[in-house]
């Protein structure tokens, strides 16, 4: 039998099964924790780190990944202090000056509230949230994609360099892929890369209420899990 | 390559993915460096998949992917070694041999590497000569030590 836990997340009382994680029971419930590289029905690894919230514990509070966080009886967690909010946007500026060229991550930006990018663009399409090497190594068990190399030298790769002759070219990677819809105004050149925010009247509904899935589109670009 | 080599190397580690470094290791010292044919060998037998072989062959400094030189200089570029000069001793290397780090003469004599600190701070700037640490290292002395190189090697094939 699935046993349950009760946790209080924003104030609201949460009942979810033992062994989810705080991410995955706020969606069930309508609070919107921004999120990027977790995909239902992968192993999380906390790569993009959107999806931070506060962990109440005994009067102090710690941020950690909501998506690498399981939950448990009474637990306590703020997902949308000015502390998170600031940090979470903080983030989404970094995602964007690494990955200018994605929909999505200029989406999920808008929605953590980037104004401006204080960050020099690097535009080097990729933002390693694993999301195609999970999808490869766990739901296809084909293990054609991985991390190789360390610190920045780290990037997604084949083994050996080359595409086996064991990828089912099943074409997963490039769909769960956060960079294969372009904004809609087309690829930046480089040197021309900029903050699109134009989507930004997708935000009225969230401000009034904070915290709160409101279904917006700006999570389609990674199929954000109220969108499945 | 020579499979039975490699045989020895295996032998008693199939089917043990945990034995994957250990392997790894031993296949480095074997050839001086990691084979793509090696790799796949050792995926296949150890039972891991070949990108996970792949990984780890490039995440650690201790393995390499390209044959490497006889002599293998590593200069430490740590930040103790850095304010003691060690770009100074980069540039010598690299005028002398015309390599950049991570690469091999063309003779196959040197290969020329980086470092961020060997734990030898005190003693800096550091360079090691086939894992033999130098200390208090000067351009010039490297360039004694990098010409010795050469000398012992003429007189070789002169004596050879
Ligand atoms: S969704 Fe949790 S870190 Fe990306
Ligand atoms: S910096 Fe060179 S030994 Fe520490």
């Amino acid at each position: 039998m699935l046993q349950y836990v009760t946790l209080t997340i924003d104030g609201s009382r949460v009942r979810a099964a033992k062994g989810t994680s705080v991410l995955d029971a706020a969606i069930e419930y309508g609070i919107c924790i921004p999120h990027l590289c977790h995909v239902p029905s992968l192993s999380d690894i906390g790569a993009c780190r959107l999806c931070i919230v506060e962990h109440v514990r005994n009067g102090s509070s710690n941020v950690t990944t909501s998506c690498t966080l399981r939950v448990q009886e009474g637990m306590v967690i703020r997902t949308n202090t000015e502390k998170i909010v600031k940090l979470r946007r903080n983030i989404a500026e970094l995602l964007v000056a690494e990955a200018p060229n994605s929909r999505a991550v200029q989406d999920i930006a808008v929605r953590c509230g980037v104004k401006e990018v204080r960050y020099p663009f690097r535009n080097n399409n990729c933002i390693q949230c694993g999301r195609c090497v999970r999808y490869c190594n766990q739901y296809w068990r084909a293990n054609v994609l991985g991390f190789i190399g360390r610190g920045k030298d780290r990037h997604v790769d084949y083994p050996l360099g080359t595409r086996p002759d064991f990828c089912k070219n099943c074409g997963a990677c490039t769909l769960y892929c956060p960079m294969s819809v372009t904004p809609c105004e087309g690829p930046m050149k480089r040197g021309e890369e900029h903050l699109c925010g134009k989507c930004e009247s997708q935000l009225s509904m969230s401000a009034s209420l904070p915290g709160a899935c409101v279904r917006c589109d700006l999570g389609k670009g990674f199929q954000c899990a109220r969108h499945a | 390559m020579s499979t039975t080599s490699l045989n020895v190397v295996l032998k008693g580690r199939r089917s043990q993915p945990h034995q994957l470094i250990e392997v790894l290791q031993d296949i480095q010292d074997l050839y001086g460096y990691i084979p793509a044919d090696a790799m796949k060998t050792v995926a296949q037998e150890l039972g891991v998949p070949l990108i996970e072989v792949y990984r780890v062959a490039c995440f650690y400094k201790a393995f390499s992917l390209k044959p490497r030189g006889e002599h293998v200089i590593t200069v430490c570029t740590g930040t103790a070694c850095h304010v003691r000069g060690s770009t100074l001793l980069l540039d010598q290397i690299q005028g002398q041999l015309r390599i950049q780090p991570g690469h091999t003469t063309d003779d196959g004599l040197f290969t020329l590497e980086c470092v961020n600190c060997v734990g030898a701070c005190a003693l800096g700037p550091i360079i090691a000569h086939n894992g033999m640490y130098e200390h208090h290292m000067t351009p010039g002395k490297l360039r004694k030590i990098i010409g010795d190189v050469y000398v012992t090697k003429k007189e070789e094939s002169h004596h050879g």
